[in-house]
């Protein structure tokens, strides 16, 4: 899976015209800059201030970024509105940026710097410029993020490679740009895997984007849950191979699964820890489904619950010191939690009667789940502490959360569009993109790039 | 020889019986009493295909109310029907497999389902049916016998359905 891309920080020549212009009044504006820095302090609105999105600020502002179409610098297969559809689209679906169409023209000679007050006019406070060539099957990228009120260059990445890896690349660089403007990479080449919902039950991946649909299951089997192993060389699922549900490892390197827990009852809804030592999953060998924790190989380390009714879907937290669940021993299906280390559980959820599906953020605040509304299933999220209950879909049926790894996006399953479909929405439920090519539910999100 | 031809025509006759009662995959009717005298596979000897066959039309499925795995007056009915079939069926073992509807979410109804199938497993035991003849499967909401989303399907999918095997 690891694509040969050399990356590197694109370097800027002296002598380029606006560049050089640049230097000479760098030094003043630096001093004007610093003078400014303690006023900048107390105007965070100020079209001035530095371009960067404080996550932890609920009333966050969109940033408006534009994103022309990338420049070919010789005959190309690749197409520049492609190219840039591609880091568009990512921005887009973190719910963080609203995207500025319509574009003043480009500059007449590439090496010329962008007409700033143009894209300023546009309403473009972040810009986004490419160009490219390309020799044979290779081909090398340029990618600049500039401030448009500062006028100035925020990043600048050089990245060459084989064409068919473009997209890859190009994620790259989104990533790269989330880093600039919030301190955290994005998590653009992470990709999805989910089950097809048909009359065949395999396991598909994609890039996180709907893109390069790859079949990694052909069992003929019934397949659920699948769950990426941490370090991204495979998955763990529940398959009926053996016409009861087991779970079931899958290796990327031989692609031949093998049974992991083949217990008499479920062996069901397995999770990793965050360390990829311990698998949390639901088993009912002893006559109720409960809640334990085996090793990669399928011993039992500890059962973690104990209850008369039904228990399933684990959740770790990013710590591993705590586990989230759900149980109807209460009656309805809830969501609760139970210290890995010994303790008693807590309810977390109360409002409603069906509360399932937990899935804790990576950022390890907040749990997403799926909750029963007026008779249909919507994803929320919830504190750890019970508190800001958040509704985040009202369309249709919506279920089976799954994280990024950057606890910014939730991939789900809806109907909303007549036939079950994977979504991507940002964790505020602002931009919501159905992304897969085929039907598709019980999305699981990779935890490591490509 | 003359036992032979004894569980071909009580077979016959069985057949007739689960044609005049229609589809084994109907709601339970309440009322349906085994027919007195009937015969799966007599005590010793293997198992033969058609027998199976006929103590498989003869199961009844077991339907449950939405979200629930507690067996209702007519569902108790239906496990009195099968329990008097296996007792009768010696040598034939069955997998309860547990069903649900296609609302909620996969895992939980998977879950629940295997909740069904234990009921009804145990419902069969505490007849007299020796445990080690039964075992559970749970297919959650992924096999439903109607795709249709509306409350006739529902009903017909929240099931526990026998299957036997030797």
């Amino acid at each position: 899976m690891k694509r040969n891309l050399a990356e590197g920080n694109y370097r800027i020549t002296p002598g380029n015209g606006f560049f050089a212009r640049r230097t000479r009044i760098r030094g003043l504006l630096g001093l004007l800059l610093c003078f400014l820095g303690i006023l900048l302090v107390f105007c965070p609105s100020s079209a001035q201030c530095r371009l960067y999105l404080d996550l932890e600020n609920p009333n966050l502002a969109k940033i408006p970024i534009a994103v022309p179409d990338f420049v070919a610098q010789s005959p190309a297969t690749l197409n520049g509105r492609d190219l840039a559809r591609i880091v568009k689209n990512d921005l887009y679906l973190t719910g963080l940026f609203d995207i500025v169409e319509g574009s003043p023209p480009n500059p007449q000679n590439p090496t010329d710097p962008p007409d700033f007050d143009a894209w300023s006019q546009n309403g473009a406070q972040a810009l986004i410029l490419g160009k490219f060539q390309v020799r044979g099957d290779e081909w090398v990228l340029e990618a600049m993020l500039y401030d448009v009120a500062l006028k100035k260059l925020e990043l600048g990445k050089r990245f060459s490679g084989r064409i068919n890896d473009h997209r890859v690349m190009i994620h790259k660089f989104g990533d790269r740009v989330m880093e600039k403007l919030t301190n955290v990479p994005g998590c653009f080449t992470t990709q999805i895997a989910f089950v097809t919902d048909g009359q065949s039950r395999e396991i598909f991946s994609m890039d996180f984007d709907g893109h390069n649909l790859r079949q990694l299951t052909q069992t003929g089997s019934i397949n659920l849950s699948p769950e990426w192993s941490p370090d991204g060389r495979g998955l763990i699922f529940t398959s009926y191979l053996n016409r009861k549900p087991d779970l079931w490892a899958l290796d990327f390197t031989s692609l031949r699964p093998y049974a992991i827990s083949a217990r008499p009852g479920l062996n069901a809804s397995g999770r990793y820890s965050s360390d990829g030592q311990n698998i949390a999953l639901s088993l009912s060998f002893n006559g109720t489904p409960n809640i334990f924790i085996i090793t990669p190989q399928g011993n039992i380390i500890k059962r973690l619950t104990s209850g008369r009714g039904n228990d399933i879907s684990p959740t770790w937290s990013p710590d591993g010191s705590a586990i989230a669940y759900v149980s109807d021993h209460a009656g309805t299906p809830q969501i609760y939690i139970i210290p890995v280390n010994g303790g008693d559980f807590r309810r977390l959820t109360f409002q409603g009667n069906y509360n399932t599906d937990p899935k804790w953020s990576p950022r390890g605040d907040l749990l997403a789940f799926t909750a029963r509304i007026e008779g249909r299933f919507q994803i929320c999220t919830i504190r750890t502490d019970g508190t800001d209950l958040r509704v985040l879909t009202k369309v249709g049926t919506n279920q089976e959360p799954a994280w990024s790894p950057d606890g910014r996006m939730i991939a789900f399953q809806s109907n909303r569009d007549g036939k079950k479909l994977i979504y991507v929405m940002d964790a505020r439920g602002e931009t919501q993109v159905p992304v897969s090519p085929i039907t598709g539910k019980a999305p699981a999100w990779s935890r490591t790039g490509r | 020889m003359s036992s032979r031809y004894l569980i071909l025509g009580m077979t016959a006759l069985l057949v007739l019986f689960v044609l005049a009662s229609g589809c084994a995959r109907k709601i339970v009717k309440p009322n349906a009493v085994p027919q007195p005298g009937f015969v799966g596979p007599q005590v010793g000897g293997p198992v033969l295909e058609h027998e199976l066959q006929v103590v498989q039309t003869s199961l009844q499925p077991i339907y449950f109310d939405y979200d629930n795995y507690t067996l209702s007056p007519e569902a108790q009915a239906a496990l009195q029907h099968n329990a008097e079939i296996l007792r009768r069926a010696q040598q034939v073992a069955v997998v309860a497999e547990g069903h649900c509807d296609e609302r909620g979410t996969a895992e939980y109804n998977l879950a629940l389902g295997d909740r069904r199938a234990r009921s009804a497993v145990e419902y069969l035991a505490t007849a007299g049916i020796v445990p080690n003849r039964l075992s559970t499967v749970s297919y959650g909401s992924e096999l439903p016998v109607d795709p249709a989303h509306n409350e006739g399907a529902w009903a017909k999918n929240r099931r526990v359905y026998l299957r036997v095997s030797r």
